[in-house]
């Protein structure tokens, strides 16, 4: 009798301190990410003002904004997402509709996979040696491929999820009335999961809104304000880079801003690629 | 039924090729392009590192790797210091992150009360979305000050000369190094990795958890035996792919390690990884060998996150199957 | 009691079709899934304009019987049809036959509604602009035809621009019936229409299954025994891949000639 009392106080025991442990650690955890966002809210505050997008980067010791670091990121971030789009969708439904099972098809999904989680300073790299050094410059459309490679995969792996996920009744009545698969897919699988589509869209912008090391050696940075691609093009992750490394109170106090606009866009893009995503699905 | 007299059906239309077909095999042609690009695009990525790399491997040889000497001014370069540093600081954070990260996905699966499932789940979710620069500021400018002052100075003056604490603390106690670096990462993928561990946590079907709690076995020990070994393949996963991360994170790193080269000696001495070696210097490469050996580090972190990536995905699939 | 002694040869009993009224005359059909061989050797006559009713347990492979007739299965790897199936005296399972145009005479409603993300008029017009430019007044001439003859005009003529995903089940597949019928198919292939759809809509696809045959001739999958009965004028019944009996309706459900066939029919087993 003593031995099973005994033996069920330890498990009792051990799990109140598994259960302590679980709620502790989840306590800790969410303090400290608080903690950093309570950080960035402090001190991005502070910097932001209007001038943050009417001025552009200034020379230490003189006011200024992010106008041009702003501009240059959208810019970039735009270009790379309609690269990322065609090839990434046609990707993601080649590897759905048409690739199926193969074995080639399978090492496409391997490699998509890696490229995903892949350093993204090697995809700079890369970029750097096949847009920059050939051509003896940096320049914006180079930060735009790099940031494309980045986002290629996202797109690439919710398009074929999504697709997968499409009734195979819808393309088999599409393909019964006589229609060529590819048609099918153009306008009615595609329609069909239209707002998968979106929401991993939405996902890539997030992911390389924020991204740093990539655009080191490509894009590089401008003080100045231009819309020109060819060159090297301002960019708020790398002047946040530039700024917060440097001595000087004012630029600490525009990268902290410039952070602060970054999460913010991150943040408030991944939410609405969850509300799309919730859109109520057509069936 | 209507009352509309049904006309009887004319004879079939006269057919052409349907629309749509004439682009067919453009179509297919284009999405098996797309799907190729991205083989291109990966080896492209290793060729690439390989032959910008090459001169510098030629030159060093195996050495490259084990040494730790890193010169510009006497163009003499050895990656070890970048790789132990690399490879130390994603061990660490993993360490650290990895028991936080199942508590607060066990925390959200078996005991979070269902009104704050969905907040701290979105919440979690959310901030594993947060760029990394903004870990690396925060690392810099709030953690530092507060590492430097609360614990490394503390740890330092507590060390008697000569103990074994007093070798394992030298450096200089300004918050930055390779330990402060190892934190930082661990704060930054513990949203991931609680994320992705909460995921697969919830492919566990409701009945297998069930039937273990309904034959009175407490928590910890539906946990351990039921839940953990159905997710082990994928839990396994989950890990390599955090430390793939980890290893190739350059902004939440390359703030707060103190970028010197060579072996750390203590765990508050600066260290470096290769992607802050690369994103501090590949822009002031000073020589033609500087900017190879810069590549060729490159090449050896490519080749260090594809073995550990690979793996990960490999046991993520082997779990998905088994689902 | 039935076991089945795979060994044992089926008794079978297959009645015969005047020549001139076979639409599509099926010979000698085997289908593999891989390795598997899921139909043996079925030959069966589908008379024009008349609804042929493929009954049988699950897993007989009537819906493979049937996904043969428009070769519905060409778009998986890996399953194979060998035998004939001459629709008009041409074979359907012949190599150079142009599948789009093949389906395009032959059309398909499934078990599970599947109306297309479009508006109502979109969803029927869709099949008949893939090989027709119509002007938008023969259009609505086309769409409405094909509507009146689904049943489902008089429902939806008011809201022919909203989606047809907003309609009801029983809307839905009437929908699916309707975009069918819009295209002109001489032969008409009918899954399980009504196995998702409430009582009410189930009598409503009925009746339209028997106004269509005028027009078109059908083949009708379905596990339910009472609506095999009422809509189709012959029946076959299958049994492991085999055509086990074939004859009029009346015949089949009154006086199976096989033992198996009635035990299925009187529900000894299925």
């Amino acid at each position: 009798m003593t031995a099973s009392a005994a033996k069920i106080a330890r498990r009792r025991a051990s799990d109140i301190v598994f259960k302590m442990f679980c709620v502790t650690v989840t306590v800790v955890a969410l303090a400290a990410l608080a903690a950093i966002l309570w950080s960035l809210l402090s001190q991005g505050i502070g910097g932001l003002d209007l001038e943050i997008f009417t001025k552009s980067t200034p020379a230490p010791g003189s006011k200024g904004g992010l106008a041009n670091a702003i501009v240059g990121s959208i810019q970039m971030c735009v270009m790379a997402m309609i690269l990322a789009l065609a090839i990434g969708i046609l990707a993601g439904t080649w590897l759905a509709e048409y690739g199926g099972r193969s074995a080639y098809a399978s090492v496409v999904r391997f490699l998509n996979d890696v490229l995903l989680s892949a350093p993204s300073i090697l995809v700079g790299l890369f970029v750097y040696e096949i847009l920059v050094a050939p051509f003896h410059t940096f320049s914006g459309f180079a930060g735009s491929v790099a940031l494309a490679m980045l986002a290629v995969p996202v797109i690439t792996r919710t398009t074929e999820d999504v697709l997968s996920l499409q009734a195979a009744t819808l393309r088999e009545a599409g393909v019964a009335l006589g229609a060529p698969l590819s048609f099918v897919i153009r306008t009615i699988l595609w329609r069909s999961a239209s707002s998968g589509l979106l929401t991993g869209a939405l996902l890539a912008f997030a992911r390389i809104s924020g991204e740093t090391a990539p655009l080191l050696f490509t894009a590089l940075n401008n003080q100045f304000f231009s819309l020109d691609l060819r060159h090297p093009t301002a960019n708020l992750p790398v002047v946040i880079f530039n700024f917060a490394l440097s001595a000087y109170d004012d630029w600490r106090r525009l990268a902290w801003a410039g952070a602060l606009l970054i999460a913010a866009t991150v943040l408030t893009v991944t939410v609405v690629a969850r509300i799309v995503a919730k859109e109520p699905s057509r069936s | 039924m209507s009352d509309i007299t049904i006309p009887p059906a004319a004879p079939p239309a006269r057919r052409t090729a349907p629309r749509g077909a004439a682009v067919a095999k453009v179509f297919e042609g284009l999405c098996f392009s797309a799907a190729t690009c991205l083989l291109v695009a990966l080896g492209g990525l290793l060729v690439s590192l390989a032959i910008g790399g090459w001169p510098a491997i030629a030159k060093f040889g195996f050495g490259f790797l084990t040494t730790a000497t890193w010169n510009p001014v006497t163009d003499v370069y050895g990656a070890a210091g970048a790789i132990i540093g690399t490879v130390v600081t994603a061990g660490v954070a993993l360490a650290i992150s990895l028991p936080i990260a199942a508590g607060v996905a066990f925390f959200l699966t078996e005991l979070c009360p269902a009104p704050l499932r969905r907040p701290i789940g979105t919440a979690v979710e959310l901030l594993a979305g947060i760029p990394s620069i903004v870990y690396g500021m925060w690392g810099l400018f709030v953690f530092a000050p507060a590492f430097s002052k609360y614990i490394q100075l503390p740890m330092m003056m507590a060390a008697k000369p000569g103990s074994l604490l007093e070798k394992l603390t030298t450096g200089v106690p300004n918050g930055s190094g390779i330990l402060s670096a190892s934190i930082i990462l661990a704060i930054m993928i513990l949203p991931f990795m609680a994320a992705t561990l909460r995921e697969l946590l919830m492919t566990v079907p409701p009945g297998v958890r069930e039937s273990a709690y309904g034959l009175g076995a407490t928590t910890a020990e539906v946990v351990t035996s039921v839940t953990l070994p159905y997710v082990r393949t994928g839990a396994i996963g989950a890990v390599m792919l955090g430390l793939g991360r980890a290893l190739g994170e350059t902004m939440a790193v390359t703030f707060i390690i103190g970028n010197s080269h060579g072996f750390p000696q203590s765990i508050f001495d600066s260290g470096s990884t290769i992607a802050s070696t690369i994103a501090n210097e590949f822009t002031e490469a000073s020589t033609p060998m500087h900017t190879a050996a810069l590549i060729a580090l490159g090449l050896v972190l490519f080749v260090i996150t594809f073995v550990v990536l690979g793996l990960a995905r490999l046991l993520l699939r082997n779990q998905e199957a088994r689902a | 009691m039935n076991t089945v002694n795979p060994a044992e040869t089926f008794e079978t009993s297959i009645a015969e079709i005047d020549k001139a009224q076979v639409k599509v005359d099926m010979r000698n059909l085997d289908f593999f899934y891989g390795q598997t061989r899921a139909l043996k050797g079925v030959s069966i006559p589908f008379a024009r304009n008349k609804v042929t009713a493929l009954i049988g347990p699950s897993g007989c492979g009537k819906s493979t019987l049937l996904r043969t007739l428009n070769r519905m299965y060409a778009l998986y790897p890996g399953q194979k049809a060998t035998g004939e199936i001459m629709l008009d005296g041409e074979n359907v399972l012949g190599a150079g036959v142009d599948l789009a145009r093949l389906r395009a005479r032959v059309g398909m409603v499934f078990q599970k509604p599947t109306p297309f993300p479009m508006t109502i008029y979109d969803n029927v017009a869709f099949g008949v602009r893939l090989y027709e430019t119509l002007a938008k007044p023969e259009m609505d001439v086309r769409v409405e035809e094909a509507l009146t003859r689904a049943a489902l005009w008089d429902e939806v003529k008011d809201k022919l621009r909203s989606p047809g995903l907003g309609l009801s089940g029983g809307q839905q597949q009437r929908l699916c019936v309707a975009r069918c019928v819009a295209v002109r198919p001489e032969v008409l292939l009918l899954d399980e229409p009504t196995s998702a759809l409430d009582p009410i809509s189930s009598a409503k696809l009925e009746d339209t299954v028997i106004q269509l045959k005028a027009d078109h001739t059908i083949v009708i999958v379905t596990h339910n025994l009472g609506q095999a009965a009422r809509v189709s004028d012959y029946t076959g019944f299958m049994y492991l891949g085999e055509l086990v009996e074939f004859g009029a309706t009346h015949d089949v459900f009154t006086r199976p000639a096989t033992s198996r066939t009635s035990d299925y029919i009187t529900g000894r087993f299925g």
